[in-house]
């Protein structure tokens, strides 16, 4: 029973956001975009987390997809669209490559390294300059759909409910339990007959797939990159904050947190045009330190008090 | 026997390198050790903080930003060496540490590692986002005629100031190991940082240890600070790029190791500068930090496999 | 059908600002940095000085003012608020080029007249191509720069004939904009065999670098009659302390970085260096416009302009508010022929017209100055007509 409700409940929210451009004129298209995009990174990053991974590659992973698709147009005069595909194939044929040396690492050194390699290809990208534009970067002929604010806008919807919807897989599948029993104890769960890497593999693979493509997305939607702008530190930190703030471990929590700060920092800038981001930083350290669990975990705790008997999922 | 063997084989080939760059290129060896000197003095705090109270401080470069301002303001007020001003600079970040201890980190320690991370990260914006509230983008710098101090050598000028900070990234290592093997604090604090449950029964005050230890850090933090305004201009992001710097040396060196971080800077700081003694690879002398850093961290986990 | 909804659209928002009463500047610059801070300040300053006397039209001008966080996306976005939310009638503002070339494909979406106040890389004139007519650009382009320099060196050269320049050394921080000044050095200095050219990158230290040691060996190695860094402010001092240390003594130092350090006049490093630049405190001497726009931000806002971009800013009101004077309306189609016809006589020392560039028909100032730090104030050494002061040469020995 539980589950048929929040199918629907998923149905009428995807119906109401697929109908936005309806009513929302071209700026609050593009601020939505940009929530839906540190969604999606955010809820890929999720995915690696569940089983215990810390990645500081997000950046890496879009920035790759942003400068295959743009490149794949500007040298291979690919089709737009066709090159989002293909650069989501890309990142996760180089994340297939990269996970047989990486995956073996743990904890903080694999962190360190995912953010490495985020590095090498940004500094790669700044330095291949008949290849690549160099630190200039590159513009593209034209922006995907001529720049029509709504198809942009169902552009970067779809990255999103396709992000989601592997998210969600991921949870109601094999892949939940795998991952978590990894994130628990990976001793217990290799004697329990798990295949860590197969699993860790897997789970690196479609999320870097994820993130090159709404690297690709973003790249077409603005028609410009640049190693700067494509390989931002703020792809990695924030989809992280997000997460964290909405609740880890979890589909719900990540969107909470992105809509959340993504509206935060935009509402804050048009108040607070000089300082806002101290604002932004002063919210982060409170939720971290007041709501420790994230919105979804006081979510949880808030239905948890509410419901004197029976014990609530997870 | 084969072991000792490598060891020889190792520091012979090590010396040879050495050398050899000193004839052919002798200011690939200096700059990267003074380099060196600079890395390292900014990551050990960091390293100390990790190694003990176990929490990665993405805030790290903004102390140093905090104590670079206040050694600013004082120096230019008063007219003050910003060597003297090494000591009221220490004070002042030691107590802005354990003051931001106090409120924010010790409630997320019992967090996971990942609150603690971006509530530093939170910090960290916050601190340069006042600042530049404050004392806008625009960079400020003291100029001292010492940090021009050069010698000679034949045709060659190079100066020889910036070896100051290899001093403080020696002075650290040696007080750090004095403090933490030879104090009742410091071996205190040892313990903590390596079991801290088991520090705890055996009535160690954990908590008042990781403030300590917390203001220690945050003091070796403004001291380096003080000294940083003479040879760069301050500004308010000029910590964060030694924050991530900070955090990648100590991840080479392993955590827990101090001096094995100014090995690594010493690694990092003359890489790069032999990269960027040659016209062609001038522009990859950023790649080879992060190619030896995975580099490193891989050939430690492979070694551990087969060991 | 596109087309007709975007003549409702246009029309549409057109009437509004005539019932409103007010004329509507949109302007996006990065406020957290000086460069856009102040540059924002000294737009506002222009409006209130406007208001106060009278308007223009009978009707108050209205600034806002949105964040691009030095970020393409956030430019464009701001670009999209203005215009469909806040119907402002004219864009102003930019600094950074790739700001603007991420807000290009939205200018174009909307037709709306923009004078841009940043911008300097030949990528975004090529992305906006030669039918933007709606788009006046104030800051010159990179190969404007170059030109300018390269006739500068020349005249100076000529007047002052103990000033000899054959070899010239480019150190360029590795980023965009160090790149596109060597591009443009590279193609204005070194083309025709005039002079020697050669260059080295370096990380700056506004970015996590600072150390010029290599740089600085391959410059000293070239021997270059001329030394010039393309950089921040943060590379000023650091890179002279590091210079004097190896003994570097080129004939001429220069510096072009978008601003100095606070301080920089009291060191003793400072004196005799040159810079390129577009404006300074000492053209108050020669330019009445310069010292009623210096004397009201320094009155308003209790500090100095740092940078070029607070003039340029400034300059970017007074020219769209002198078109709509004599447009008589707001409306875009006349008040762009009315902006061809600027002549203002900016706080630059110079008068501002639009002729075409290599791509786009309104392209503002094309000249640059270049300067010499005498005594802790930056004096104009070149063009003669602007200057405040003669060059001293050569650049004085660190060790006697």
């Amino acid at each position: 029973m539980k589950l048929k409700s929040s199918y629907i409940a998923a149905a009428l929210a995807a119906v109401v956001f697929l109908a936005f451009p309806a009513f929302l004129g071209a700026y609050y298209l593009n601020v939505a975009r940009s929530v839906m995009t540190y969604m999606a990174l955010a809820i890929s990053w999720d995915m690696l987390l569940r089983s215990g991974q810390i990645s500081f590659g997000i950046a890496g992973l879009f920035g790759l997809g942003s400068y295959a698709s743009a490149l794949a147009v500007l040298r291979g005069g690919m089709d737009p669209f066709a090159s989002i595909i293909f650069a989501a194939v890309f990142a996760g044929l180089m994340a297939f490559a990269l996970g047989f040396v990486i995956l073996r690492l743990r904890s903080m050194y694999f962190s360190i390294t995912t953010l490495a390699l985020m590095e090498i290809f940004r500094i790669v990208m700044h330095n291949l300059h008949d290849f690549s534009g160099g630190p200039e970067g590159v513009v593209l002929p034209a922006v995907i759909f001529n720049g029509d604010a709504p198809a942009l806008y169902w552009l970067c919807l779809s990255g999103l409910i396709i992000t989601i919807g592997v998210s969600w897989y991921f949870e109601k599948s094999k892949m939940h339990l795998a991952l978590t029993a990894i994130r628990n104890d990976e001793t217990s769960a290799r004697s329990n007959g798990v295949d860590i890497f197969k699993y860790l593999l897997i789970a690196f693979v479609v999320t870097s797939t994820l993130q090159g493509m709404m690297g690709a997305i973003q790249v077409q939607s603005y028609g410009f990159t640049a190693p700067d702008t494509a390989f931002d530190a703020n792809f990695t930190l924030l989809p992280l904050a997000m997460a964290l703030l909405g609740g880890i471990h979890s589909t719900i929590g990540p969107m909470a947190g992105a809509i959340l700060l993504g509206i935060a920092s935009e509402w804050l800038k048009l108040q607070i045009p000089y300082g806002h981001l101290i604002v932004y930083g002063v919210i982060i350290i409170l939720v971290i330190l007041f709501m420790p669990q994230g919105l979804l975990g006081m979510a949880r705790r808030m239905m948890r008090s509410g419901r004197k008997a029976g014990a609530t999922h997870e | 026997m084969a072991n000792k063997r490598n060891a020889t084989i190792t520091v012979a080939l090590i010396t040879a390198a050495v050398v050899a760059i000193l004839i052919w290129r002798p200011t690939v060896l200096i700059y990267g050790l003074q380099s060196a000197g600079l890395y390292a003095s900014i990551a050990i705090p960091m390293g100390l903080i990790l190694g003990i109270v176990h929490i990665v401080n993405l805030a790290h470069g903004e102390f140093m930003m905090l104590a670079a301002y206040a050694t600013y303001m004082l120096c230019s007020a008063t007219g003050m060496d910003p060597f003297l001003a090494m000591v009221p600079a220490a004070l002042v970040t030691a107590a802005f540490g354990f003051v931001i201890y106090k409120l924010t980190i010790k409630q997320a320690l019992k967090a996971p590692e990942l609150n603690q991370l971006i509530l530093t990260f939170g910090i960290g914006i916050s601190m340069t986002q006042i600042a530049n509230l404050f004392f806008t983008s625009q960079t400020r710098k003291l100029s001292f005629d010492y940090v021009s101090a050069s010698i000679d050598i034949g045709d060659l000028s190079f100066g020889i100031y910036k070896f100051v900070f290899v001093g403080i990234a020696l002075l650290m290592i040696v007080g750090l190991k004095l403090f933490l093997t030879k104090t009742t604090t410091g071996k205190a604090a040892l313990a903590v940082g390596q079991n801290p449950k088991g520090a705890a029964i055996v009535g160690i005050d954990v908590d008042k240890t990781y403030g300590f230890v917390f203001a220690l850090a945050s003091a070796l933090v403004g001291m380096m600070g003080a000294v940083f305004i003479t040879s760069s201009s301050i500004f308010p992001a000029v910590g964060s790029p030694f924050t991530m710097k900070s955090f990648c040396l100590i991840a080479m060196a392993g955590v827990g190791n101090i001096p094995g971080i100014l090995s690594a800077s010493i690694l990092l700081g003359v890489s790069e500068n032999f990269l960027k003694a040659f016209r062609g690879t001038r522009g990859w002398a950023d790649i080879v930090f992060f190619v030896l850093i995975i580099t490193v961290i891989l050939g430690r986990s492979i070694k551990g496999k087969k060991g | 059908m596109k087309k007709a909804l975007a003549v409702i659209a246009i029309v549409a928002m057109a009437v509004p600002v005539f019932a409103q009463g007010t004329i509507k500047i949109g302007g996006t610059w990065p406020l957290g940095d000086i460069t856009g801070k102040q540059g924002s300040m000294a737009a506002q300053q222009a409006v209130d000085e406007i208001n106060a006397a009278g308007g223009i039209l009978g009707k108050q001008l209205e600034l806002i003012v949105i964040d691009d966080e030095l970020k393409a996306d956030k430019g464009a976005a701001a670009v999209e608020k203005l215009v469909t939310v806040d119907n402002v009638d004219v864009l102003m503002g930019g600094m950074a080029s790739g700001v603007a070339l991420g807000q290009v494909p939205a200018m174009k979406k909307y037709g709306k007249i923009v004078i841009a106040t940043g911008a300097a890389s030949y990528k975004v004139e090529e992305a906006l191509g030669a039918d933007a007519s709606w788009y006046f650009h104030l800051h010159p382009w990179d190969y404007n720069q170059g030109a300018s320099y390269a006739q500068g060196w020349e005249e100076i050269q000529k007047k002052y004939s103990s000033v000899k320049i054959k070899k010239i050394f480019l150190a360029y921080e590795e980023g965009a904009f160090g790149k596109s000044s060597w591009d443009a050095t590279k193609v204005q200095f070194g083309t025709g065999g005039r002079y020697a050219i050669d260059g080295a990158p370096f990380k700056s230290a506004a970015l996590g670098g600072g150390d010029y040691g290599s740089m600085l060996e391959a410059a000293k190695a070239f021997k270059p009659d001329l030394f010039l860094w393309a950089g921040y402010d943060a590379d000023a001092l650091p890179m002279l302390e590091q210079a004097k240390a190896m003994n570097f003594n080129p004939g001429i130092y220069l510096g072009a970085p978008p601003g100095w350090p606070i301080g920089f006049q009291n060191s003793k490093l400072a004196n005799n260096v040159m810079l390129y630049g577009m404006w300074a405190p000492s053209i108050n001497d020669i330019s009445a416009a310069s010292k009623k726009f210096y004397d009201g931000f320094v009155k308003k806002y209790k500090s100095e302009p740092a940078t070029y971009f607070a003039p340029l800013s400034y300059s970017a009101v007074y020219v769209y508010a002198d078109a709509v004077k004599l447009a008589g309306t707001t409306d875009t189609a006349a008040v762009i022929k009315a902006l061809e016809a600027t002549k203002y006589a900016s706080p630059l020392g110079q008068t501002i017209t639009f002729t075409p560039s290599n791509i786009i028909k309104h392209q503002g100032i094309k000249n640059q100055k270049i300067l010499q730090w005498q005594n802790g104030r930056q004096e104009v050494i070149w063009p003669f007509e602007s200057a405040t002061a003669s060059p001293v040469y050569p650049f004085p020995k660190w060790k006697k």
